[in-house]
């Protein structure tokens, strides 16, 4: 490959997210000249950490690390750029009644505890587990791979949907059954059949509905289920876990993987539009006008920003257009990040213990998680909303001053799309409703609050630039997966602009901390003999 | 009539319904003495709700039959006052509709093609016992194969709206094409039908679809028919009715039929009934999975049915002004309860009511009924529903190889000798006829 002139790039990427710069660092592995573009003053996106009180830090938007596909830790030598991945070793959920339910890092202790609720759910959680691991195992495959075009009538086309049902076959008849209902079920209905204890299903189904406008009895829940059980298999990382110095840590040591291949990253570099000259992408401008030429662009943002907003809506098909205005993104999550001079305690298990470096999940009950959503879907945020909280300072001091804290909640449902629209009254309304839900269950709380930062879905799109506050860049409904990621015809990466491509996690497999669409993008990039 | 116990039949049909009777007739006609048992007293009068199979129609020679819809198909009151109609000619809907958003008249034609085209498709898929996706079998094999040729021939967009749109919620697809609320409602209710989903849950634009197969474009409601009547009239089977029958087996293989104190022997049992309540007697004989399988069918009810007396109107009445109406009525089933403001639908002047959610009849059901139609709470009358309509609800987990339970698909059961036919079979409720004469032509096939 001849050398480009200086001031040209092999490859742009716009957006230094973490699969944008899981892009960079591939092409560049591969003797590419790549230049990452990010808009902001710091790399990684939704996920990055930021002191945002002198003295604590937060991992502001994402919280917790598990989908990172372990090629990606293996090809980019990740660990040797500083990604450090701690435990994240319980879930505790308070209850109503000032019990609780809790999974351990012991697997025996867990059963133990379950056995205290219902010991035909005990006998249960195992054979689901298996499930769970089994079926997992049997999608794997899925997320290292570029969807073929089902209204394709080329060869490999057809090989390629051959193959997939081939594999599908393979797995035997349980085990596809299982399949379907998992893309098909709510996770409510999926996991009445296996337990009776409410509060275990109301736990469980929360991951269900991480990222999504859906209820635990929305059907399409039993899915993201699934995706998140992704995140248990490998020996890489057995559970859910917290990187030292925050999400930020793990967007900072695949940079430096890049920049170790020779990628250059700027950042406070805004992208204000695609260069294309006759169907083709060029370059691109940025919005103080200054230009760069590439033989190839890619997008690591959103399908909304890639095409509509990068690009005039004259140089894409009128068809594939309207495909993407009707993409569904609709966030509904806020986060709120809490600076405390103590931990709290909470009532269901008093005092300061194991189980704050662990997460607690406020799901007592499926009717509670439910409810929370019904708020939501008539436009309100949740009155007692669905929480994920974990105190990243007890995973890793370095995350607080000495003695002090940071607790990091995950909310949910905070409607983009909110009544009368968000200001700065109904953020902290918003704020005001997190803090007294957990109150309730952790009374005193309010008095250790030092610092409180309340971050609605308008406000992640107008840090991050994420559409509508949406965490997946798109929901993970199952019409918006596979070879339907972002539309129709055009899952595979590539886009009707020719050398225009998109790496984002609003293209196959999707969302989380994952890094596979942007390994999946460079592949195909690389593929195209670009 | 009383008949001898002694005689041993080839086949003895459960349930004198649609799906029982179309069954019963096609293995009369390949010469099979059949007797059909049905726990009611009486026929059902009512007119079968869904869409009759061209095939049924020829073969079992029921020229006469009158497969109807009513024209205008549904009227809407209009917040305004008014009413939106809506019609078989597709022009003179999008007239109607052009009063209340002429950007919604100017997508109609569209909309009504593209999904007739899809209805097309499960048109196809339902005339068959599901696709086995499992087989090893060529023959099986070649015809999916032939199916998704045929998909595939009917264009591109055909195959993008079969992938985005089954597993879509019926909200979602109507606010991709619509802005009125009425016309969202009339259309959303179809999605709903006979589910314990509201309009914004995954799936339901399936089960639009599903209600729209047999209806010609622009109609979306089943059509209605005489079906179980006509079949009840012709001659070539025994109908018994009045005591309820239960499946007798013995080791693991079916011999008959119970009724009463009476046994009745038969080469083939063949049920209509709900599956649960088939297998409930032969639990002992069944390994625990597959019981496990068949209680897990959902099957909650949430339809009641009724008459509100004489409301003079021709058209049928549709009371469900938004998807939001729809979406809240369907939280109060959510949490265990009839909806406070139900959907309710009047068909034939008010001789038919169509009300959801309700499990149960409550004292003031009603009172509510009475209000969304306004008329007095003296001319409704409701009946509790004696369990869900279609033996399990359509939702994508429930259809296709997964119905009525996954693996067993085929109307043949773990019991011997023992085949299902009924609406918790593929293709499901709605569908006037197709399961039994599907679960037929499987048993004439093996035994």
């Amino acid at each position: 490959m001849p050398h480009p002139p200086p001031g040209t790039y092999d490859a742009i990427v716009i957006g230094g997210g973490h699969n944008g710069l899981v892009t960079a660092a591939y092409l560049a592995r591969a003797g590419k000249k790549v230049l990452v573009l990010e808009k902001r003053p710091r790399v990684g996106g939704a996920a990055v950490t930021e002191e945002i009180f002198p003295g604590f830090k937060f991992t502001m938007f994402s919280y917790v690390v598990s989908l990172l596909r372990p090629e990606i830790i293996r090809d980019l030598d990740l660990p040797r750029h500083g990604l450090h991945v701690l435990p994240l070793e319980s879930t505790v959920t308070p209850m109503e009644n000032g019990d609780y339910l809790a999974a351990w890092g012991d697997h025996d202790e867990t059963r133990r505890e379950l056995c205290r609720h219902s010991p035909r759910d005990a006998e249960a959680y195992d054979e689901y587990g298996r499930l769970m691991h089994h079926m997992a195992h049997a999608v794997r495959p899925i997320l290292g791979m570029v969807p073929p075009d089902p209204t394709s009538f080329d060869p490999r086309d057809l090989l390629a949907l051959l193959r997939l049902g081939k594999h599908f076959r393979g797995l035997g008849a349980e085990r596809l059954h299982a399949l379907v209902k998992l893309m098909t079920m709510s996770s409510a209905d999926f996991l009445d059949e296996w337990f009776e204890t409410d509060v275990l299903k109301a736990t469980k189904s929360a991951s269900g509905i991480i990222g999504t406008f859906l209820g635990p009895r929305s059907p399409g829940t039993a899915y993201v289920l699934l995706h998140h059980y992704m995140g248990e298999l490998d020996g890489v990382f057995r559970a859910w876990g917290f990187a030292k110095g925050g999400t930020g840590a793990v967007s900072e040591a695949i940079a430096s993987a890049a920049r170790g291949f020779g990628a250059e990253i700027r950042c406070d570099a805004p992208v204000a539009r695609v260069l294309v000259k006759g169907g083709r992408a060029t370059g691109v401008a940025l919005e103080n006008g200054d230009e760069f030429s590439a033989k190839v662009v890619v997008s690591g943002l959103d399908p909304r920003r890639t095409f509509l907003q990068l690009l005039e809506e004259r140089e894409l098909p009128a068809d594939f257009v309207s495909d993407i205005k009707r993409f569904k993104f609709r966030g509904s999550s806020g986060k709120v990040n809490v600076a405390l001079d103590a931990l709290p305690s909470f009532t269901c298990m008093p005092g300061v213990g194991r189980q704050h470096r662990g997460a607690f999940s406020i799901s007592p009950s499926l009717e509670y998680v439910e409810r929370a959503y019904d708020d939501a879907k008539y436009g309100e945020f949740s009155r007692r909303p669905y929480m994920d909280i974990v105190f990243p300072s007890m995973i890793d001091p370095g995350m607080a001053p000495p003695g002090k804290h940071v607790m990091s909640v995950f909310v949910q449902y905070a409607p983009y799309n909110l009544n009368g629209g968000w200001n700065d009254t109904k953020r902290e309304a918003f704020g005001d409703a997190v803090i007294n839900t957990i109150e309730s269950f952790a009374p005193g709380l309010k008095s250790h609050i030092l610092h409180r930062q309340v971050l609605t879905p308008a406000d992640i799109e107008r840090i991050t630039g994420l559409t509508e506050g949406n965490i997946f860049q798109g929901e993970l409904a199952l019409h918006q997966l596979f070879f339907m990621r972002p539309a129709a015809g055009w899952a595979k990466f590539r886009t009707p602009v020719r050398a225009y491509y998109q790496c984002g996690a609003g293209t196959h497999p999707g969302g989380g901390i994952m890094g596979a669409s942007g390994r999946l993008a460079a592949l195909a990039i690389l593929g195209d003999g670009a | 009539m009383r008949l001898p116990p002694a005689v041993r039949w080839d086949a003895i049909v459960i349930g004198a319904d649609v799906n029982g009777l179309v069954a019963a007739h096609y293995l009369a006609r390949a010469g099979r003495r059949v007797l059909v048992v049905d726990g009611w007293e009486k026929a059902d009068t009512r007119p079968d709700v869904g869409w009759v199979p061209p095939q049924i129609v020829r073969e079992l020679g029921l020229g006469g039959l009158k497969i109807e819809h009513p024209d205008p198909w549904i009227a809407a009151p209009l917040e305004g006052g008014g009413r939106l109609e809506l019609w078989r000619d597709v022009a003179k809907s999008a007239e109607s509709i052009r009063r209340v958003s002429p950007g919604d008249a100017a997508k109609w034609p569209e909309f009504c093609a593209r999904m007739r085209r899809l209805a097309g498709v499960l048109e196809a898929l339902y005339v068959r016992p599901a696709p086995d996706v499992e087989t090893r079998e060529i023959g099986e094999l070649l015809r999916m194969a032939g199916l998704g040729l045929h998909v595939r021939r009917l264009g591109k967009q055909t195959v993008i709206d079969l992938l985005r749109i089954l597993p879509m919620s019926i909200a979602e697809l109507l606010d991709d094409w619509f802005e009125n609320d009425t016309l969202k409602g009339v259309l959303g209710a179809a999605g709903v039908w006979h589910l314990r989903q509201g309009p914004r849950a995954g799936g339901t634009a399936f089960n639009f679809l599903h209600h729209h197969v047999g209806s010609p474009a622009g109609v979306f409601r089943p059509p209605r028919s005489t079906l179980a009547a006509a079949l009840a009239a012709m001659p070539g089977v025994e109908v018994r009715r009045g005591t309820e029958p239960a499946v007798v087996a013995v080791g693991g293989r079916a011999t008959g039929v119970r009724i009463g104190g009476d046994e009745f022997s038969a080469a083939v049992v063949v049920s209509s009934a709900n599956p649960q309540q088939t297998f409930e007697p032969l639990k002992a004989q069944l390994d625990a999975e597959f019981v496990r399988a068949v209680g897990n069918i959902k099957m909650r009810a949430c339809v009641v049915r009724g008459s509100s007396g004489g409301n003079g109107s021709r058209a049928p009445l549709c009371v469900a002004p938004s998807l939001d109406y729809l979406e809240r009525a369907y939280d109060d089933a959510k949490y265990g309860r009839p909806s406070a403001q139900p959907y309710v639908e009047a068909v034939g002047g008010g001789t038919e009511l169509h009300v959801q959610y309700a499990a149960t009849v409550d004292a003031g059901l009603a009172a509510r009924v009475a209000t969304a139609l306004g008329v007095s709470t003296d001319q409704v009358t409701l009946e509790a529903p004696n369990g869900h309509l279609y033996h399990g609800e359509l939702t994508l987990d429930q259809i296709l190889f997964m119905r009525p339970v996954p693996g067993w698909s085929r109307y043949r059961t773990p019991i011997e000798a023992l085949y299902l036919c009924g609406p918790g079979t593929h293709p499901g409720g709605g569908i006037a006829g197709a399961a039994g004469r599907n679960a037929a032509r499987v048993i004439l096939k093996e035994t």
